[in-house]
């Protein structure tokens, strides 16, 4: 079978796409259902602008098959805002000014919240052990580490 | 203009896209898809020079899914003469009868299904003669490889309409400048020094590759492109087709990063074609890997020779400048002879002599990449600079102050400096380093040291904005301008300069992404331009319909000096919510072209950008491996416009040259690229940062620059790599004269310093 | 892409089934990171590929075992090997090593199993589990064998492993008191390693009385420097013990030239990093 039905949640709702098994995630994600915050950049999982969670820990989504999403559960940048309210990440990316272009963001967005997840308070070597997947090429990372420690300070305090 | 108090301006406002941005919503043409649309894959050159003798498509053809196969031959079907450049028309869009560089296009397969036009443009088999190549800038001087046999000049920017190329050689342009009488100078001086410098083939790797997708029609081309230059396209792709400019369109949105990759034409003239020959939208979007092939950094070997007085004083300076502009000309010659004019520094040196030489090889084609040249003069000037000062026994901040330009001494191309803050952003850097402090120079296998550089560039001249800003009915603005928002903040920018002159709030104002059936002329967002330029086009279109606001509110009989809302000066005059005001203007500064004979012009640009960087460096002696412990960048900004965004393009600008100077190098091996993917080309990432980086902003009012403002995205970039190498040579002793500098090249030095040079192999 | 079979059976003998000896176009993923980095560039394509993902949990299990070590299945992910406290405390070199193993993502989806059998020199765990002489039990239609990790790589991506047959588990035994893997990258801080050095050492008061040296990413494949254990071995780690050492294993770590450095360059990085393992595993001051 070189086509799979998979069955997963995105962003919190249940979905259904039929897959090639050649389709990375982010092509599927893109084509199937217009969702283009996971973008394939170097293709080789090394600048982390595909970055996806699955299952709550960051995937890099150009290498992953996309048949392999069936029964997961599928987090995109697009479901990390509760609708016009954002998350604490991404008001602190904001605030900070923690980007320039801004293509790389969601996936630094993304990493962030799985570090947070597991070390609500990380120092600033732990943030860049968890960020150094991610490539800035505007080189932000000086701001990108202060937003994370923002993002941080909000999520304690919420 | 006069300093003036102001609200919006100087103020740091995040950036107005910022939301879509962290929800993942910008609008990057990459993301797009149009109805109908196909999927371009392009088969590419696997040798660096050759003449094609046929290309067999029949496999590819015949695969199911696939469209069509388009070669160069076709191309010309629909474009009879299907070669392109903003210097030279060198560039064909396909390949036609021979092939120039590694991984240049020569087929390209059209698919509904990407994957399916990929793998067809793998069958591909095309047989080429191998003509003997040239790589090497130096080499390819005399070399019997001749990489063009014709060269046809483009005529179309002002600043490069002498172009001619020289026939029979690989020279694309030579600039000379003779000031004063270097040769006299030199034979009378005290102290000579003489120095060869080289710098790598590098890459923009902006994060959204290079993508065009091209919707033709009988009369009508739709580009949607990541254009740094959109009316620049148009213009290309309106001549290529000989149609009025009014007919091609061609629009953009964010860019995910430019940094001079995507300036004139990249791939769109290739999507232009391909839709006129499928009758479909088609899309030519770039992998990462693509785009080493498509648009790199000159590779450059620079001679530089100073006579020296006993003073300290740098009485004569020559300099011999190669350029390695890879197989196509591209915006070469610009670099060439823009940067060819500051190649003796920002010092302020009487007899000066400059020869600049843009070269074709068999390399992908170089361009402009963040400094347009400038990294790889700062690179040389400041690393001799420095040995000058250590033989002399002079302190290198001494030397280059009793050296440096000041306002009111003639640049070496004759202009008199004017708001050049040289002086203050080498004093703030030495501050901030505590250069006048005792540094411990540690002990055992890590050693410490520091450095300084400093380096300038001229501003693009002379170039056009143009700007329409529009006031809505109920007082809302929308400012329509071609410069393109790539991550340095423009639209931001842009937006403060409309609020201010028309005492606005940000939030009611809106720019619009560039596209040119809608938004006017710009030259192209490059060389840190957009804020003088285009800043001022929208500070007049502005100011023009402020104007017509008085007006008209003089015509409906409101008193004069009246703060009544707009909208109600709107309802007045047109008896409801109705009507626009429309404020235009074309900005271009004053300019006087270079003499031919001498390089010389009393007016070549209209401000300078200063950038100077202090580094501190560990060594470790045993492995050469060094860790910058302090990276202190500081600029002359003019009076920026949003503070913060100023400060990230510095530190970026600081960031990105920190990767050319240590970790980024393309690698050829006869000819063949062997690394290009971020796997293999390294960019620098969170753990290759400095320990500690600081900015600093020398604020300082341009007189000529919109509320002050000068450009400053590219300042960041110039102290960068000799600052690192001078504070190398400081720690341990040796001097690194090739970039990158990299842990071996340190280690090597070392062993010959101490008479053990290591092998070879 | 090419478009390929996927098989996705729920135990390790229907895997096993679904493989076939003679042929490479049917292989089994598991993470995948290795294997679609390599379709991508159209290095490989498959006619079938079969999915580990599925089979009997206890392969993606970490285990203590009763002698001290750990039995780790082959499908467990690297990010599991870097969190579950029972590796820190049973060889806190394994823990140490993934800080520093690509990122946080690919650890989150690669699989032990994939790491090793992929073959790639430039990995960080091939020389560790050498040094902590660490085994692999390997099933195939014939049953299951075991061998030691240095014997699983014979070249460049080339392993023992026949085309049918996967591992499964591997078994680090208690681990020596003295261990360190120091990893050195030469082109960015994010790179593969340019080389690895892994040691693990029992000392008997001042003399080392047992020696296990690896080293990864400089060599062909990922080995052992006999010749280091040797000069270690009945040493006190004086300085000048440590310097020979490091002299061995430049002498004997064959090196090639590429682009993370020359091969002179690198056995003169052989021979520091040697040292520093060695002085790291033991407390000394690097």
């Amino acid at each position: 079978m070189s086509r799979h039905t998979i069955n997963f949640t995105l962003n919190g709702r249940p979905v259904t796409a039929d897959v090639g098994t050649h389709q990375n995630l982010t092509e599927v994600l893109q084509e199937s259902f217009g969702l283009f915050g996971a973008r394939e950049s170097c293709g080789q999982g090394l600048c982390g602008c595909c970055t996806v969670l699955i299952d709550g820990a960051a995937v890099t989504s150009c290498l992953a098959l996309a048949a392999f999403a069936d029964g997961s559960d599928v987090q995109t940048v697009e479901g990390l805002a509760d609708g016009e309210e954002l998350s604490p990440e991404q008001e602190a990316f904001i605030e900070i000014g923690a980007f320039q272009c801004g293509y790389c963001t969601p996936g630094f967005v993304l990493m962030t919240r799985q570090l947070l997840d597991e070390n609500p308070d990380p120092d600033d070597d732990e943030i860049k052990h968890y960020l150094s997947g991610n490539l800035c090429r505007c080189g932000a990372y000086p701001e990108i580490v202060q937003a994370v420690r923002l993002a941080g300070e909000k999520r304690r305090a919420r | 203009m006069a300093e003036t108090s102001t609200t919006t301006v100087g103020q740091s406002y995040g950036r107005l896209e910022g939301h879509a941005k962290v929800t993942g919503r910008a609008d990057y043409i990459y993301n797009l898809r149009l109805p109908s649309m196909l999927h371009a894959k392009i088969h590419r050159s696997p040798i660096g020079h050759g003449r094609i003798n046929s290309i067999d498509v029949s496999a590819a053809a015949a695969m199911p899914g696939v469209h069509m196969v388009v070669t160069g031959e076709d191309v010309k079907t629909v474009l009879p003469e299907p070669y392109y450049g903003p210097a030279f028309h060198d560039q064909p869009i396909l390949a036609l009868d021979k092939v120039r560089h590694f991984g240049e296009p020569v087929a390209a397969v059209l698919a509904a299904d990407p994957h399916i036009a990929e793998r067809a443009a793998r069958l591909i088999v095309v047989d080429y003669e191998e003509l003997p190549a040239v790589y090497d800038e130096i080499e390819a001087l005399d070399s019997e490889a001749i990489v063009h046999e014709e060269l046809k000049p483009a005529g179309t920017f002002a600043d490069l309409k002498h172009l001619s190329g020289r026939r029979d050689t690989n020279v694309a342009l030579d600039f000379h400048l003779r000031l004063g009488d270097a040769d006299k100078a030199f034979a009378e001086a005290v102290h000579v020094f003489e120095h060869t410098f080289r710098t790598q083939q590098t890459m923009h790797t902006p994060f959204e590759p290079i993508v065009a997708i091209a919707d033709v029609t009988h009369d009508r081309a739709i580009i949607h492109s990541s254009t740094q230059s959109p009316s620049f396209v148009r213009y290309e792709l309106s001549r290529l087709l000989g149609w009025p400019e009014s007919n091609v369109r061609v629009r953009t949105g964010h860019l995910g990063g430019g940094f001079g990759a995507k300036v004139y034409v990249k791939v769109e003239a290739l999507a232009l074609a391909l839709s006129m020959l499928a009758h479909r939208p088609v899309r030519v979007a770039q992998t990462m890997e693509e785009q080493f092939y498509t648009i790199t950094k000159h590779p450059s070997t620079f001679r530089i020779r100073s006579a020296v007085d006993d003073d300290g004083r740098i009485v004569g300076r020559k300099c011999e400048v190669w350029w390695n502009g890879g197989a196509y000309a591209d915006i070469g010659p610009r670099v060439t002879q823009k940067s060819g004019f500051t190649a003796a520094g920002p010092y302020d040196i009487e007899n000066i002599d400059i020869d600049s030489f843009a070269l074709y090889t068999n390399r992908p084609p170089a361009g402009a990449l963040r400094g347009f040249g400038i990294p790889q003069l700062v690179w040389a000037y400041e690393s001799h600079t420095d040995i000058i000062a250590r033989e002399l026994g002079i302190d290198p901040i001494v030397f280059r102050k009793r050296n440096i330009l000041r306002d009111g001494r003639p640049q070496a191309v004759g202009t008199i400096v004017k708001d050049g803050e040289f002086e203050p952003v080498l004093d703030e850097t030495a501050r901030r380093l505590g250069w006048d402090r005792p540094y411990d120079k540690g002990e055992g296998a890590k050693r410490r040291g520091r450095g300084v550089a400093i380096g300038f560039k001229a501003s693009i001249s002379p170039t056009t904005s143009s700007a329409i800003v529009s006031v809505n009915a109920d007082g809302s603005v929308i400012v329509y301008c071609s410069t393109v928002d790539m991550g340095q903040g423009s639209d931001t920018a842009m937006a403060q300069i409309a609020a201010e002159v028309l005492d606005i709030p940000l939030d009611r104002i809106r720019v619009v992404n560039p596209d040119t059936d809608v938004t006017p002329y710009d030259m192209s967002t490059l060389g840190s331009r957009s804020t003088f330029h285009m800043g001022h086009a929208v500070r007049l279109a502005a100011a023009d319909a402020k104007e017509k606001l008085v007006a008209m509110a003089e015509e409906v009989g409101m008193p004069e000096g009246s703060n009544a809302p707009l909208p109600e000066l709107f309802i007045k005059k047109f008896g409801m919510r109705a009507g626009t005001i429309v404020g235009t203007a074309n900005f271009k500064p004053d300019y006087a072209p270079t003499d031919p004979e001498t390089g010389l012009s009393p007016n070549a640009t209209p401000f300078w950008m200063i950038g100077a960087t202090g580094a501190e460096v560990e060594v470790d002696t045993e492995t050469g491996q060094f860790t910058i412990l302090r990276m202190i960048n500081v600029c002359d900004v003019g009076k920026p416009i949003n503070p913060a965004v100023v400060e990230t393009q510095l530190s970026g600008a600081a960031v990105m040259q920190l990767g050319f100077t240590t970790t980024e190098r393309m690698i050829l091996e006869n000819g063949q690229l062997t690394n290009p993917s971020l796997a293999d080309y390294k960019v620098p990432g969170i753990f290759d940062m400095p320990v500690i980086m600081e900015n600093g902003m020398i604020e300082a009012e341009q007189h000529n620059g919109p509320f002050g403002a000068k450009g400053a995205g590219e300042s960041g970039t110039f102290g960068v790599s000799p600052a690192i190498a001078n504070a190398i040579e400081d720690a341990v002793g040796v001097r690194i004269a090739e970039m990158p500098i990299t842990a071996e090249a340190i280690f090597r030095a070392l062993r010959a310093k101490d008479g053990a040079p290591l092998e070879e192999d | 892409m090419t478009p390929f079979e996927l098989a996705q059976p729920a135990s390790l003998a229907e895997a096993i089934a679904l493989l076939d000896p003679n042929d490479t176009a049917i292989r089994p993923i598991a993470g995948g990171t290795a294997l679609m980095l390599m379709m991508k560039m159209g290095l490989y394509e498959p006619q079938k590929l079969i999915s580990l993902r599925g089979i009997e949990p206890r392969y993606s299990e970490v285990a203590a075992t009763a002698d001290g070590g750990l039995r780790i299945g082959a499908v467990t992910p690297l990010r599991q090997l870097e969190m579950l406290p029972v590796v820190a405390e049973r060889a806190p070199v394994i823990a140490h090593t993934m800080r520093r193993l690509s990122n946080v993502r690919v650890r989150n989806v690669a699989r032990l199993g994939g790491h090793l059998a992929h073959g790639d020199p430039h990995l960080d765990l091939p020389p560790v589990l050498i040094a902590l002489g660490a085994t692999l039990a390997i099933a195939g239609p014939n049953g299951e064998r075991t061998i030691a990790v240095e014997d699983l790589f014979q070249g460049y991506l080339e392993t023992a492993l026949a085309p049918d047959e996967l591992i499964v588990e591997v078994n680090v035994p208690a681990a020596a008191a003295h261990t360190a893997y120091l990893k050195h990258t030469t082109r960015s801080a994010d790179d593969w390693p340019a080389l690895g050095i892994a040691v693990a050492l029992d000392m008997q008061g001042d003399s080392v009385s047992g020696a296990r040296v690896a080293i990864g990413a400089a060599t062909d494949t990922p080995r052992r420097l006999t010749s280091v254990e040797a000069a270690l071995q009945g040493e006190a780690l004086s300085d000048a013990a440590i310097n020979r050492a490091g002299e061995a294993a430049a002498a004997e770590a064959e090196v090639h030239s590429d682009a993370r450095g020359s091969a002179a360059y690198k056995r003169e990085l052989i021979r520091v990093f040697t040292g520093r393992t060695i002085r790291q595993a033991t407390g000394r001051e690097a």
